[in-house]
């Protein structure tokens, strides 16, 4: 009895037309197909040992047909070892996968990159019989620990002194384990507490939290997709990332593809807190900044990061099927990233991104006064970053504004003082200035009535601007920045239009391309832009 | 009556046998004087048993199983000895019964006793599984060979005269006649051996064990040359003179020397500079001393063969860099630089480091050899020594792409894979050898190909340069080994004697042995000039992939294909001690150049560093075999990322080199 029945003698018989075998032919042959079978397979098995290899291929048989002088079999040649699929309903039959291929497809195909060129690269392995912890060599984590010190303690019974180093086996000591239950416990029930404040300072500079990292990671992201509703523990949550980025002795650039989800959904989830008080705006904008500070830091080891960060952003904000507070989250995530990030990507898209908002902010067309004041908060956070990148811009051309600026710095008064002058200065071009397009310009503020809620915004986002610019700066000055911000607004509320063209045209003087980028802001925004203008000259002095 | 029956018994036996005449004539004699004979009773009933057990081939099957049953109720003293009869009766029984034409019978007796000794013997039963009719056992080499010549088994008188006793007492004659026939009893008086003594009855090889017993009588002169370097270095560091230690400090640049300085100087405990750098230099210069001891206590031998001249300046490279060797033990372990292959596509088929590690080749299954110039890599960007390569290599080789210019020199001219590279000891030369039966010298200098050694029938598995240069060995799937020199196109050396493919061959390092590892699952040992079997060596348990030769010549290891690595002794031919923690393959060894350490690498993608100074160093003092004290210890596993590792190399410096290649399936 062999292996190969006598049937699969008779049907391959007939399939090379023989029909008439006997039995007793069939009988006879298969245990000798078997035994070939079996030589063949023996031989291939060598030719495998000897490529260096532990799957057999269609090679090694191949080679094996040649050492026994018979003809290779043709039409398996594959680089890859074959894969065996297991026939349903049998234990032990098993066949390959040839799947059919259209004709037409292989030829329509592309033609298929060029494989790479075999190449050797070198590294150590070890270094005095230590293995250095590069990318090259397998990770430490994935060795399997050795059970116990035993191996050590034996050593040292022969009597040989050996310091084995043992692989670090990833264990956490009792200590980590008690402050990891604690900072979770706090992050979970008392987040406003001024111990976790403390927590949060120990977890941005501990040096011995390393080991931690996983498990916070895991944290994090479990807690964010379980408590969506639950705005302060986000908010908790948020911290924490920002604490174990900030410490400089944490390693987390490996653990930064598991938070980054967690913080996308803080910063661009379409409902963040149960209720509509919940000021999830908050947590969004302190997000957007983490994301920001990510970038920055991790950009250049993750050169996509950033585009990858980006372009979700991106999403979020042109889709207009999404949720306003989305919209919000990606502006706000968008300019936090800076100016230019907000000059590439959202200034071309403002014009049509407003005359879809425009609807949503007007009582007549959206009666729903929380989705108005949704829109209206999209309004302002787009607005703060057309804001901020037009700053950017005159930031670069300082020279103009610097007289005026420095008195600004010497004394509050004065400011009263410069303001006229610089609109006289910038009355002469305004002369100059094509008498329609400023028509335009009162044109487009007529149907944009400005109720104190967005001036109320913008007001908002204006020291948190200056803020920006100078964030090394005191409080005082800060103070400064706000009253000489809040003077100009005053004085701009008397100059209103006249002023406006003025300014307008003194950019347009400086610098054609920022002009322009003003011209065609303020077209968009009406006056509320200008909050931003004259704050160049407080970034000078600093 | 009885009478009746014997005669019917033996008239069917002569039909049976086809003996006509012999019928005839009986039958002629019974009818000319019909009540003339009285039988002996003992004798007829011989005759009738021996009628029954014509008469079936389940009588080996009852047989078997009795004798089974009965061996394993024996007395557990005996019981041992006992049971390394059954594998040889079984093999036998298997085999009487194909011989007989009963495939079917013995395809069941097979299956239903097999898994009693799968656990020693698994790749022998996987062979004879396959014989399935009289003629194959004609073809097939290992059965031939089985049912040719006796096994050994040695046997306490006491447990001989229990199985003879059993045997007469149940007359079961078959067990009776394939133990007589196929088995040879070495009846030892006294108290039956100890378990883990019967390495040797493990393993069935055709020729008889006697052979082997006799072959490793013969005298062998494992000793190094005279006139070595090492010694010749050893006078020399006598003379340590001043300019030598001005050498050291001008080599502050070199960044192995200072490694291996801040290495010392952590052991003395000493960090301020310029006064003790001298001393450091002192110390080295002890250590190469002290090293050097352990090999001058090998005793010499002359050279049997003609030695090429090696040029004056080449010397002085070679006795620098053994100044510069780090000593290693279990205490100080060596760096290990690992070569990665990558985008081979499954189709790296060997690869070799010459002993400076500044070329690495590899042979492919598509004909090519390919050589790196490791060292050329490092310097394009301003590094020139061979430690700064490695954090450059990987910029280097996009700029090589980017060049369009490949990063390697490629060899073509065999036509078949290439299984096997070696780089003469001065890295001016490599041997290749292919399945298209032919090995290839290529010059790297020139980047050509200078000869083509013809001479195998079948694909060449494994090519050698001796320790010299000139003279290569190589082994074949023909059986086997052969002597080179490198300016004859003719073998000088023949090798003949193993059962199976010779798949891995290794020089001796006084390059008057070779020894070559075998799919037979033995290992021999060849003396050079005579062309003589000096050594087998018995114990590996599947196909030899892998031969390393101490530095001092006394000792051998060998790597099979289940993980396990022996460590032999030349001069007694017996297993100092196997060493197991491989899981997979071993494919290649390697001695640290002053024998302390053993690097092994292998299929599951790690490299073990084995301390072999316990086990080398107590046998010479006390010369006893009692296992635990001489028992090899593992130092150190390496783990590669998804990298087997094909080939291990220590520089005369003692840095390890090894190579592999990433493959992502794993």
């Amino acid at each position: 009895m062999s292996i190969v029945p006598k049937e699969t003698i008779e049907v391959i018989a007939q399939s090379i037309g023989i029909n008439n075998l006997s039995s007793d032919v069939a009988l006879a042959l298969a245990p000798d197909v078997e035994y070939r079978v079996r030589e063949i397979m023996q031989e291939a098995i060598k030719c495998m040992r000897h490529s260096k290899r532990t799957v057999l291929t269609t090679d090694d048989v191949d080679s094996a047909l040649n050492l026994r002088n018979v003809e290779p079999i043709y039409g398996f040649a594959s680089g890859d070892p074959l894969r065996f699929k297991r026939a349903v309903g049998h234990k032990d039959l098993f066949y390959i996968d040839d799947k059919d291929v259209e004709f037409k497809d292989v030829i329509e195909a592309p033609l298929p990159k060029a494989p790479l060129d075999t190449a050797v690269v070198a590294h150590w392995l070890a270094i005095e019989g230590v293995q250095p912890a590069i990318p090259e060599n397998a990770p430490v984590e994935a060795l399997v620990a050795p059970p116990e010190s035993k191996k050590t303690e034996h050593s040292k019974e022969d009597g040989i002194p050996v310091d084995i180093k043992l692989p670090v086996k990833h264990v956490l000591s009792r200590e980590l384990q008690l402050y990891f239950d604690k900072i979770t416990e706090l992050i979970v029930s008392q987040s406003d507490s001024v111990i976790f404040k403390e927590a949060l300072v120990s977890l941005a500079t501990d040096s011995g939290l390393h080991p931690l990292v996983p498990y916070f990671t895991f944290f994090i992201a479990d807690e964010v997709t379980r408590s969506l509703n639950d705005l302060p523990l986000l908010f908790a949550l948020m911290r924490v990332v920002r604490s174990l980025l900030q410490n400089p002795h944490i390693h987390i650039e490996p653990y930064l593809h598991q938070l980054m989800p967690p913080i996308f959904t803080c910063l661009v989830a379409k409902k963040l807190g149960r209720r509509f008080v919940d000021n999830h705006w908050e947590l969004r904008d302190f997000t957007a900044n983490l994301v920001a500070s990510i970038c920055k830091k991790f950009g250049h080891t993750y050169h996509n990061l950033q585009t990858r960060v980006t372009k979700t952003l991106v999403n979020a904000f042109l889709e207009p099927s999404k949720a306003m507070t989305q919209h919000y989250g990606g502006i706000q995530g968008l300019a936090a990233l800076g100016p230019s990030v907000v000059r590439l990507m959202i200034l071309p898209n403002v014009e049509p991104y407003l005359q879809l908002l425009e609807p949503e902010m007007q009582l007549e067309k959206q009666k729903n006064e929380m989705k108005r004041h949704e829109a209206w908060r999209v309004y302002g956070a787009l607005l703060h970053a057309a804001g901020q990148c037009l700053y950017d811009r005159l930031k670069l051309f300082p020279g103009l504004l610097s007289p005026p600026a420095r008195s600004v710095w010497r004394t509050n008064a004065r400011v009263i003082n410069t303001m006229p002058s610089k609109r006289k200065l910038s009355n002469d071009p305004s002369s100059q200035q094509p008498l329609h397009k400023k028509q335009i310009v009162e044109g487009s503020l007529g149907p944009i009535s400005l109720p104190a809620d967005l001036q109320g915004s913008s007001a908002d986002s204006f020291p948190a601007a200056s803020g920006e610019s100078g964030p090394s700066s005191s409080s005082g000055q800060v103070l400064n920045e706000v009253v000489s911000g809040n003077n100009n607004r005053r004085e701009r509320g008397d100059g209103r239009a006249p002023k406006a063209s003025a300014v307008l045209s003194q950019a347009w003087k400086e610098d054609v391309d920022a002009g322009h980028l003003l011209a065609s802001l303020f077209e968009l925004f009406g006056e509320a832009i200008f909050s931003f203008a004259p704050s160049v000259a407080t970034s000078f002095f600093l | 009556m009885e009478e009746e029956e014997i005669e019917k018994a033996v008239l069917a036996y002569l039909k049976k046998k086809g003996f006509k005449h012999t019928e005839l004539a009986l039958q002629e004699e019974q009818n000319n004087n019909p009540s003339a004979s009285q039988t002996d009773p003992d004798v007829a009933r011989r005759i009738l048993s021996f009628a029954q057990s014509e008469n079936g081939p389940a009588r080996y099957h009852d047989g078997y199983s009795k004798l089974r049953s009965w061996t394993y109720t024996s007395l557990d003293l005996y019981k041992h000895e006992l049971l390394r009869v059954l594998y040889p009766v079984f093999v036998h029984c298997f085999m009487d019964l194909v011989a007989k034409g009963h495939t079917q019978e013995a395809r069941t007796f097979f299956n239903s006793f097999r898994e009693d000794h799968e656990l020693m013997h698994l790749r022998d039963l996987q062979k004879l599984e396959g014989i399935l009719s009289p003629s194959h056992l004609e073809e097939m080499e290992f059965a031939h060979s089985l049912r040719q010549s006796k096994v050994n088994i040695k046997i306490c008188k006491y447990s001989y005269e229990l199985l003879l006793q059993y045997l007469h007492k149940t007359q079961s004659i078959t067990m009776l006649g394939i133990i007589n026939e196929h088995i040879n009893f070495q009846v030892a008086p006294g108290q039956p051996s100890s378990i883990s003594d019967d390495a040797e009855v493990v393993t069935l090889i055709g020729s008889s064990q006697d052979a082997a017993n006799q072959i490793n009588q013969k005298e062998i002169r494992w000793g190094l040359l005279e006139d070595s370097l090492e010694e010749r270095l050893e006078k020399a560091s006598g003379l340590l003179s001043d300019s030598e230690k001005a050498e050291g400090e001008n080599k502050d640049g070199d960044l192995e020397e200072n490694k291996k300085r801040s290495v010392e100087g952590g052991k003395q405990g000493n960090s301020i500079k310029k006064l003790k750098k001298e001393k450091i230099v002192g110390t080295t210069g002890k250590n190469a001393r002290s090293e050097t001891n352990s090999i001058t206590m090998a005793p010499r031998v002359k050279p049997e063969l003609t030695l090429p001249v090696m040029p004056i300046e080449v010397e002085h490279s070679i006795l620098e860099d053994l100044r510069n060797r780090v000593q290693l033990s279990s205490l100080a372990l060596p760096s290990v630089s690992f070569y990665t292959f990558i985008n081979t596509h499954n189709g790296l088929n060997c690869a070799s480091i010459s002993h400076d590690g500044s070329l690495v080749a590899g042979g492919f299954s598509d004909s090519s050899l390919k050589v790196w110039d490791m060292s050329k890599m490092g310097r394009r960007v301003d590094t020139s020594n061979v430690q700064g390569e490695n954090e450059s290599v990987p910029s280097e080789h996009s700029a090589g792409s980017e060049d369009g210019k490949r990063s390697y020199t490629l060899f073509q001219g065999h036509a078949g894979p290439v299984y096997s590279a070696t780089f003469s000891p001065l890295g001016d030369f490599i041997l290749s050898s292919s399945s298209d039966s032919t090995i290839r010298l290529w010059s790297t200098k020139l980047n050509a190909n200078l000869v083509c050694y013809k001479g195998h029938n079948y694909p060449v598995w494994d090519v050698q340069f001796s320790p010299v240069g000139h003279y290569f060995a190589s082994s074949s799937h023909d059986r086997t080994a052969r002597i080179w020199s490198m300016d004859r196109i003719q073998p000088l050396r023949i090798m003949a004697g193993h059962l199976s493919d010779v798949d891995c061959v290794q020089w001796h390092a006084n390059c008057n042995y070779i020894a070559t590892g075998s799919s037979d699952k033995t290992v021999r040992l060849w003396d050079v000039q005579s062309g003589e079997c000096v050594r087998i060596f018995i114990g590996h348990r599947g196909m030899i992939l892998s031969l390393a030769m101490s530095p001092d010549g006394r000792y051998m290891a060998s790597g099979d294909e289940d993980g396990t690595i022996m460590m032999w002794d030349l001069s007694s031919g017996r297993c100092v001690t196997p060493l197991m923690g491989h899981t997979s393959c071993v494919w290649t060894l390697a001695f640290s150049c002053e024998g302390s350490l053993l690097a092994s690498g292998s299929a599951d993608c790690t490299v073990k560093l084995w301390d072999v100074t316990t086990s080398t160093k107590a046998p010479r003092i006390e010369d006893n075999k009692s296992g635990s004290a001489n028992r090899l210890r593992s130092l150190k596993t390496l783990h590669t990322k998804s990298t087997p590792v094909y080939t291990l190399r220590f520089s005369r410096r003692n840095l390890l080199f090894s190579a592999g290649v990433l493959s992502k399936g794993i």
